[in-house]
Formats: structure tokens, C-alpha cells, sequence
């Protein structure tokens, strides 16, 4: 296949990077200053309490999110660079599919919106390897919550992008179809070696899915755990749960640092 | 046809049946009062005329049409306008209201000066009552989609324009649909208030007639047939819609107030000036521009001079102001009456819900209803006095404030009612608590819309009717030729229908950052 024998994915570099909202005095600090590699062609798991900040870390990848402070770089190129060249794409938590448009016209849209020329085939092929063959002429509305989210990856899939970010991509769904998903979708991605990155509120998730995960304390979002996920590990269930463990443990980290306990013991 | 279809066909025939018994009985009841034609009489009537009426209805319909398609492309424009440049939309905003405000009776005699005989008055009056309420759903919606949509498009490094054709305008609609759902019956007032005031021909001109001869069965066959009309073009719009659009918008027009930045005062009152400038710019610009006649093409300074300048400028201060108190302590009772009844039997219909099936689809569908073109109907049953203006007006505002306060009770949380039943809260405490709360934005919504409403329904009534207020002056000055007076009367009659309208607006931000500031749009 053509994206498999593509060269991975520029890594993502991001130097100091903090994000603040609002003006003083009501200023929230939502990402600290952050310096962190994400490896070309790698999938990277981001996980931490809710409102940590790591999806502003995600948007800010993204270039729809400027930093405060720092700056991000994919290989030599900004993020508004790659945005367009087309070579960036993003899942949302909500599929948020355009309602008026079929599924058809939903993914050959994006195709569209990174000026690449409008093949019909690579749509309705995306279409079919994400289990969709038969609803090329659906609605958004007349899919469930799951076949909602295919559509959704095979919009990102169908531009070819060198770098997907997916933002608790299948945080909507059901467990079990959250399982399937799980293990159909990833393979798409994997074989053409792009650089992911993937906020997820499921360490189990995250375990099974990436090559690193990096785990957040509290808001503002600093690192408290970064753990890699050896290849050998998939197939092994108990060092599957070693690692789950481990993310788990760090996790707990982040809350005990920043806990009203540990604010109120550091004054 | 199924049994339950034929089941529904019975019952409303039945339902028929029984208005037209009773509109009988009641015609009986009041024979030779002048009040009440029944069935039989303007069935009677119609039969005899109904060539005379198929004309004239073809010729307002025709004028009807022009102004609708008129006014919503002005609407239409004016919003791209807004898209391309958005910090024009504050102020494209107040100067498309002060338009909207003027008062239909007043401008009519001016543009049948500047137009001459023709159609083109009730065009131009059937364009002006319907472009602001296309142009505020519309601007709404172009605003009115999930913000994951926006990044989609800045994620492949797409503008405004690319944004503006994949998204914003596929969602405004089924916001456009709604605003041309309500234009259509009120382009059919427009162009019978325009033929109120000096046609030779059209519905609005035999109405008029009919009530000055007080020929009551033929004042009511011609307000039936132009309600009946008015429904029909509210259906088939509505009909349209539903084929063309993915969804409804929720609450038609209920945008969240502006949070106040900075002195919420200070702010009101340099929009309040800066519009002031630029409506006496253009005015003056478009006097000079088509070289109008001082005669009657009047600007600002000719005011100024008629006001306070000129001997017997006292004169004329006083007499505008006797008009305009007569007109406000009509009007006032009558919005504020209509706005309270509205927003009761909404909350009555929610706590007797099998009352809500029978009251909601009559009050529907007499919403569109353009009340302006019953006005006759009212004057005849409740006579020239105060109560039958007040009732036009009230009624004027009721059927906005019901609908929009029945579908605004609906947004309560499902979630948030179910909470209370568990702890088996009486439903009057659901009211309170989660009903009424979620009613605010679409009341206000409704009471914003309405004064506009309610001042064009008072002005046509006491235009019609009473021989009062600053309707009756303009009615008169308009016949005698006083344009300064005219003239004066429309800046009266505009310029209070903002200060209401900024004055509800003011209420609503007042009330929200009290109850609920987290609706309010940063």
C-alpha cells in the first residue's frame, strides 16, 4: 500500500510551551511550561485528570491553539505549516460531522479542505477499510454514536495526513464499542507510520494503543509520569498490567501533588 | 388511510364543525350590533363577490410577493455584510432597528407622495415588515455551529471564506427558513397596511372601505380571507422548510445578551449616539441624493426648525407631545398585557398538559395571523374607544409571547425534571425551579420582537379607529399635507420604538446576570 511505504512522520517538538486563559487577576494557568518530544511515526497516549490541559496541549499541536510561551515544531515546519499542507488531521470527542453532508461527502471533504484533488476511489475505498461499505450515502443522523466516529477517523485517514491527533476519539461511545473500535481503527494508522498523538482518559486504552505513555498531574499539566510501551507487551498480558499499574500509579501522583491536601501542606 | 388517520380526520372535522356552530350562535346572539357577521352571512357574501375579492386578493398577494422577495434579499445582503466585515454587526444591527421602527402608516403616505400612483408603496411596505425578522435568525445562525466545526476548517489551514461557504451558510438554514416562515404572512400586512394608506386597488382598500360603510359582513369575509391567506403562505413556507433543512433551530431569535464589557452605560450610550449619527447621515444623504422636494421630503433641519427654532415651534412640541401620551398609555397596557397573558397560559398549559393539545395548534396557527389586517374586525366589535386599541395590541403581542414561552418551557433539561420527580416535587415547584429559568431567553426574545409589534399595531389602530394618538396625527397631517409634522411624528414613533426595545434589552441583561450569567455570550 502506498502510506506504508511512506517515511514516518516528522517528530513533534514542543519547547516550553505553556498556555494561559483570561487576563489577571481571574488568569487560569492551564498548561505549565512544558518541553517534550513526540517520537516521528509513533503513537503517543497523553493521559491526566479531567481539565488538566492536556487537550490544550492537543489544540495548541494542532495550530488552532497559539502557546503563550514557547513554541511547537513538526520536523522544520510550524503547525500552521503543516495545516496547510494538508498534512495534519484531528478526531474530535464528538465526530462533529458536517449534518447536511452524507458520509460520502463528509470524508471527501477533507480531501477538499487540504487541496488535494477529489478521487473518489481513495473516499470510497477509506470508507470501506473503516467498516462503512453500503452507508456512502447516510446522513450523520441516521448513524449510531460508533459508526459516527468511523466516519470520522476515515476523514482524518483519506488526506493521508504525517501527523493525527485525536482527541478522545471514542470518548463518547459505548465500552463495548469502544472496545471494537479500538481494535478495528488502529491498524489504519499504524501501517502508514504517522506521528499520533492521542488524549485518552482510559489507561487501558492508552496501554493498548501507544508506544509511550505520558501521564499529567492536575491542572496546570506537568509531567508527573512518561512510560514506554515495549512492542513485546502487546502480546503479553502480564506485563500489559505491569504497565497499566504503572500509568495508574503515576496518575495517582499527579493528583496527591496537587491535591487541596498538598496545596494546603505547601504553605 | 388508516384507522387512526381517519380516527384524526373525524375528530378535526368534528372540531370544524363545532367553531362554526358556535361563531353561528354567537352571530345570532348579537344580530344588528354591528359586532359579530356569522357563517352563513360571509359564506353569503363571499359566493356574491367573489370576483371582486379574487381580484383584489391577486393584486395584494402580487404585492405581497415583490416586497417578500425584496426585503429578504435586502435581509440577506445586509447579513454578508456583517459576515465580511463582523465588527459592523453592532451597528448594521441598530440602524436595520431604527429602520425596522418606522412606523408603516406614517411612511406609507410619504412613499405614495414619492412613488405616485402604483404599486410601488405597498411593495416597498411589504419589503420593510419583513427583512429584520429574516436578518436576526440569519444572523444568528450564521454564528450557530459547534466550534469543533471552525477548528476542522482551521485544522487544513482554511480562511474565513472556505468557513463561510462549507460551514456557516449550510448552518443559517434552517435559521433562513424560520425568518421566511414568519416573512411570509407578514409581507401580506405590509402590502395591506401599504393599501391602507392610499392604493386604488387590493384587499386593503375594500377593507377599508367595508369598515367606513360599516358593512360588517363584508369587513369580515376580507379579514378571513387575508387570515386564511396569511396561514396558507405560513404553511407552505413552513412546509418548504422541513423539506429543505436538516434541523430547526431551537428558539427562534433567542440570542443571549452581550456580557457587559466595561461600563455596560457608557457602552450603550456610544452605540445609542454613534447610530444616531449615521441614521441622520443617511437620511439627509438619501434626500439630497435622489434631490427630493423640501415640500415633503423633510430633513433633519427642517425638523429642527419646526421643533425648536420656528415661531410656533411651542406649538408644535405640544402638540406632538399630547399625541404621544395618548398613544403610550394605549399602548403600554396592551404589550404589557399581552406579554403576561402570553407567559401565563404558557406555564398553565404545561401544568394541564391535555389543554396544551387543544390550545397550541389554534395558537400556532393564529400566530401568523397578521393581526394589523383584523384590526377592523376589532374596532367594529369593541368600538373606537381605549379598549378595543388596547386589545389590538394586546392581542398583537400574545401570540408571540405564548408560542415563543410554550417552546421555551419545553428547553427545560429532561434530566433536570426527572431529578425533581424522584424527590416527588409538586409540579408548580418544577415550574419554578426548572421551567421557568429555561422560558427567560425565549420570553424575552419574544418581548424584544414585540415592541416594534405592538407600536405598529397601536399607530394602525388609532390610524383606523380612534382619531388619537400619533397614529390619528399622522393619518391627519398625512391628508393636510403638514409633512413637517408627518415627519416629525415618524422620528416620535421610531425613535420610542428603539428606547423600548433597548429598554427590554437592558431588562434581559439586567435579569440574566442576576438568574443565569453563565447564558450570557462573552
Amino acid at each position: 500500500m502506498a502510506e506504508a511505504m511512506s517515511p514516518p512522520g516528522p517528530d513533534i517538538i514542543c519547547t516550553e510551551v505553556a498556555k494561559t486563559f483570561g487576563d489577571a487577576p481571574a488568569q487560569v494557568e492551564a498548561v505549565a511550561p512544558l518541553s517534550l518530544t513526540f517520537a516521528g511515526g509513533q503513537m503517543t497516549a497523553l493521559v491526566g485528570p479531567s481539565g488538566c490541559g492536556k487537550s490544550t496541549l492537543l489544540r495548541m499541536i494542532a495550530g488552532l491553539e497559539p502557546p503563550s510561551e514557547g513554541a511547537i515544531r513538526m520536523g522544520d515546519e510550524s503547525p500552521q505549516a503543516m495545516q496547510r499542507k494538508g498534512a495534519l488531521a484531528m478526531a474530535f470527542q464528538d465526530a462533529s460531522l458536517l449534518p447536511w453532508r452524507s458520509v460520502q461527502g463528509n470524508v471527501a471533504l477533507a480531501r477538499k479542505l487540504a487541496r488535494q484533488d477529489a478521487d473518489p476511489d481513495a473516499v470510497a475505498g477509506m470508507i470501506a477499510r473503516v467498516g462503512l461499505a453500503g452507508f456512502e450515502q447516510a446522513r450523520p443522523a441516521e448513524l449510531s454514536g460508533g459508526m459516527r466516529q468511523r466516519v470520522a477517523i476515515a476523514r482524518c485517514l483519506v488526506t493521508q495526513p504525517r501527523i493525527l491527533l485525536l482527541d478522545e476519539p471514542f470518548g463518547a461511545v459505548d465500552e463495548l464499542t469502544r472496545a471494537r473500535l479500538n481494535v478495528e481503527l488502529p491498524p489504519l494508522w499504524q501501517a502508514s507510520a504517522t506521528t499520533c498523538v492521542m488524549v485518552t482518559h482510559s489507561v487501558r486504552e492508552a496501554v493498548a494503543l501507544a508506544d509511550r505513555v505520558i501521564v499529567f498531574s492536575s491542572r496546570p499539566a506537568r509531567v508527573v509520569g512518561d512510560i514506554a510501551v515495549p512492542d513485546a507487551s502487546r502480546s503479553d498480558r502480564v506485563a500489559q498490567l505491569a504497565l497499566v499499574d504503572q500509568v495508574s500509579a503515576a496518575l495517582s501522583r499527579g493528583w496527591d501533588e496537587t491535591g487541596p491536601e498538598a496545596r494546603q501542606a505547601a504553605q | 388511510m388508516t384507522a387512526q388517520a381517519r380516527h384524526d380526520l373525524a375528530r378535526q372535522a368534528l372540531g370544524v364543525l363545532a367553531v362554526l356552530l358556535l361563531w353561528h350562535l354567537a352571530a345570532q346572539a348579537v344580530l344588528g350590533s354591528y359586532m359579530l357577521s356569522g357563517p352563513v352571512a360571509v359564506a353569503t357574501y363571499l359566493a356574491e363577490h367573489h370576483a371582486l375579492i379574487g381580484r383584489a386578493l391577486w393584486v395584494t398577494v402580487q404585492n405581497a410577493g415583490w416586497g417578500f422577495l425584496a426585503g429578504n434579499l435586502a435581509a440577506i445582503l445586509l447579513v454578508l455584510v456583517v459576515a465580511l466585515l463582523p465588527r459592523m454587526r453592532v451597528i448594521v444591527a441598530a440602524i436595520a432597528l431604527v429602520v425596522f421602527c418606522l412606523p408603516l402608516v406614517a411612511t406609507g403616505p410619504v412613499l405614495r407622495v414619492l412613488y405616485g400612483p402604483g404599486p410601488g408603496p405597498q411593495i416597498t411596505l411589504a419589503a420593510l415588515s419583513v427583512y429584520y425578522t429574516t436578518f436576526i435568525p440569519l444572523l444568528v445562525g450564521l454564528r450557530a455551529a459547534p466550534a469543533s466545526w471552525f477548528d476542522l476548517m482551521r485544522l487544513y489551514g482554511r480562511g474565513a471564506w472556505t468557513t463561510f461557504v462549507q460551514v456557516r451558510l449550510m448552518a443559517a438554514l434552517p435559521y433562513l427558513m424560520a425568518g421566511l416562515q414568519i416573512a411570509a404572512p407578514a409581507a401580506f400586512l405590509g402590502a395591506m397596511v401599504g393599501e391602507f394608506t392610499g392604493a386604488e386597488r387590493g384587499m386593503g382598500v375594500l377593507s377599508i372601505r367595508a369598515m367606513r360603510a360599516l358593512d360588517v359582513d363584508a369587513t369580515w369575509a376580507i379579514a378571513l380571507v387575508a387570515a386564511a391567506v396569511s396561514m396558507l403562505a405560513y404553511g407552505a413556507v413552513g412546509a418548504l422548510a422541513r423539506r429543505l433543512s436538516h434541523g430547526r433551530p431551537d428558539i427562534l431569535m433567542a440570542t443571549a445578551p452581550e456580557r457587559a464589557r466595561g461600563n455596560a452605560m457608557l457602552r450603550g450610550a456610544g452605540l445609542a449616539g454613534v447610530t444616531l449619527l449615521v441614521v441622520l447621515a443617511l437620511w439627509w444623504v438619501a434626500m439630497e441624493a435622489f434631490d427630493l422636494s423640501r415640500f415633503f421630503a423633510k430633513r433633519p433641519d427642517d425638523l429642527w426648525r419646526f421643533l425648536v427654532t420656528a415661531p410656533g415651534a411651542e406649538g408644535n412640541r405640544a402638540a406632538l407631545w399630547a399625541a404621544s401620551s395618548q398613544t403610550l398609555v394605549q399602548v403600554v397596557p396592551g404589550y404589557l398585557a399581552g406579554l403576561a397573558l402570553g407567559a401565563v397560559l404558557a406555564m398553565v398549559l404545561v401544568l394541564v398538559p391535555w389543554l396544551a393539545g387543544a390550545v397550541l395548534p389554534l395558537a400556532i396557527a393564529l400566530r401568523s395571523v397578521p393581526i394589523v389586517t383584523t384590526a377592523p374586525l376589532i374596532v367594529l366589535a369593541l368600538g373606537r374607544g381605549s379598549a378595543g386599541t388596547i386589545t389590538i395590541v394586546a392581542v398583537m403581542t400574545f401570540f408571540p409571547a405564548l408560542v415563543a414561552c410554550i417552546q421555551g418551557l419545553r428547553q427545560a433539561p429532561g434530566q433536570a425534571l426527572d431529578m425533581m420527580r424522584i424527590y416527588a416535587t409538586s409540579p408548580l415547584m418544577r415550574l419554578w425551579h426548572a421551567q421557568i429559568p429555561a422560558m427567560l431567553p425565549a420570553f424575552f426574545a419574544a418581548a424584544r420582537m414585540s415592541v416594534p409589534a405592538a407600536v405598529l399595531a397601536v399607530t394602525v389602530a388609532e390610524w383606523l379607529a380612534t382619531g388619537r394618538g400619533l397614529g390619528a396625527l399622522m393619518a391627519m397631517t398625512a391628508s393636510t399635507s403638514n409633512y413637517n409634522m408627518l415627519w416629525a411624528a415618524i422620528v416620535v414613533v421610531a425613535a420610542g420604538s428603539c428606547l423600548g426595545y433597548a429598554l427590554v434589552a437592558w431588562l434581559e441583561r439586567a435579569v440574566f446576570s442576576r438568574v443565569a450569567p453563565e447564558q450570557l455570550r462573552g
